[in-house]
């Protein structure tokens, strides 16, 4: 008996998305999620990551594709993990203004320590988040 | 006195200019009912229209010159409304409201541009008026995503807990939500609260760095 497929679910490192710059990053995760794909990754963009994500959405939308649904969930950080993780913020925007004076810019940036579900809003009807947890209901 | 001076020289030639007040939030949280009722309070004029469908305000709407007062203080803005931050726009769900076919596909295109506009605005607001519905799960995307750019930003932010006077209302979910920002409970309809919000406001609103 052939069973036919429901939905399909990506299960991508954060370190293959750390790979890729800025850009490449967003369309990755996009075109994933325009083709039909639920992403899920361990690691969190940046909320200025996440918005443009958004923005970047909105320039997608038509007929048949409505958009995304998003949910994450990012690791507190505290003591010394939070300060190496500023360090990280501060050095990238470092090496991002300095990228920007050579003409060269350096767009790559890491994700935080964390757990993300991106998918197509026709597919995710809802997602319901507590601090530490969030629960997804899809319809297919 | 000499603060008024100043202000009115500075202001003058250039140096000084007034607070950009973003009204940011997800669809239907009530950005320009309070828009509205702030611009009324002290300007006597409205901003923009109010509808029960989605995506009623799709380009940023701009009141300027508003001098809010409180108590003694006053603090001059220029309230900026902006397109509700959505995730997804389908325009199937403005059949409901009776808009279809074409209309329907046109004000959704119009609301994805309005949702980019109000993104490109984050990087010219001085201070945020995170507006939030207290009848919903305050713990969803758009707001987490918005409050992590403004703090990212280091943008001033006032959350609204706003629509009060409905039933179902829970304002402290909102606090227990985001518990690190300044939260106002209030009702932009019906007004209620709104000497607190201004309270707030010239608290915390202040000009970007």
């Amino acid at each position: 008996m052939k069973v036919k497929p429901k939905f399909k679910m990506d299960f991508v490192s954060a370190e293959t998305l750390n790979d890729k710059p800025h850009e490449k990053r967003i369309n990755f995760i996009l075109g994933k999620v325009s083709d039909g794909s639920i992403l899920v990754t361990d690691g969190v963009l940046k909320p200025e990551e996440e918005m443009e994500l958004i923005k970047e959405t909105m320039r997608k939308v038509d007929d048949g594709f409505p958009g995304i649904e998003v949910c994450s969930l990012k690791r507190q950080t505290k003591g010394v993990q939070l300060f190496l993780e500023r360090v990280t913020d501060q050095t990238e925007k470092f090496q991002s203004f300095l990228g920007n004076l050579t003409g060269k810019p350096i767009v790559k940036t890491s994700m935080r320590t964390g757990l993300t579900l991106i998918g197509p809003a026709r597919l995710i009807k809802k997602i319901k988040k507590n601090p530490n947890s969030f629960s997804v209901l899809t319809e297919v | 006195m000499f603060e008024g001076f100043l202000d009115w020289f500075l202001r003058i030639f250039g140096s000084r200019r007034d607070i950009r007040l973003g009204i940011y939030g997800a669809t239907n949280a009530g950005k320009t009912t309070l828009a509205n009722k702030i611009s009324m309070d002290f300007t006597g004029e409205p901003v923009g229209k109010v509808s029960e469908v989605p995506h009623e305000t799709r380009v940023v709407q701009k009141k300027e010159k508003v001098e809010i007062k409180h108590n003694k203080k006053k603090i001059l803005i220029n309230l900026l409304d902006m397109p509700g931050i959505a995730t997804k726009i389908d325009y199937k769900e403005f059949y409901k409201f009776g808009i279809r076919g074409k209309a329907a596909k046109r004000r959704a295109k119009e609301a994805t541009d309005g949702v980019i506009e109000a993104i490109r605005w984050l990087s010219n607001v001085d201070t945020v008026l995170a507006v939030m519905d207290s009848t919903q799960d305050p713990l969803n995307q758009v707001n987490i995503t918005l409050l992590g750019n403004l703090e990212a930003r280091k943008i001033p932010v006032i959350i609204v807990a706003n629509k009060i006077d409905r039933k179902k209302a829970r304002p402290e979910d909102i606090r227990e939500a985001f518990p690190q920002y300044p939260v106002v409970e209030i009702s932009a309809l019906k007004g209620k609260n709104m000497n607190d919000l201004y309270g707030a406001i010239s608290k915390y609103a202040r000009r970007a760095k």
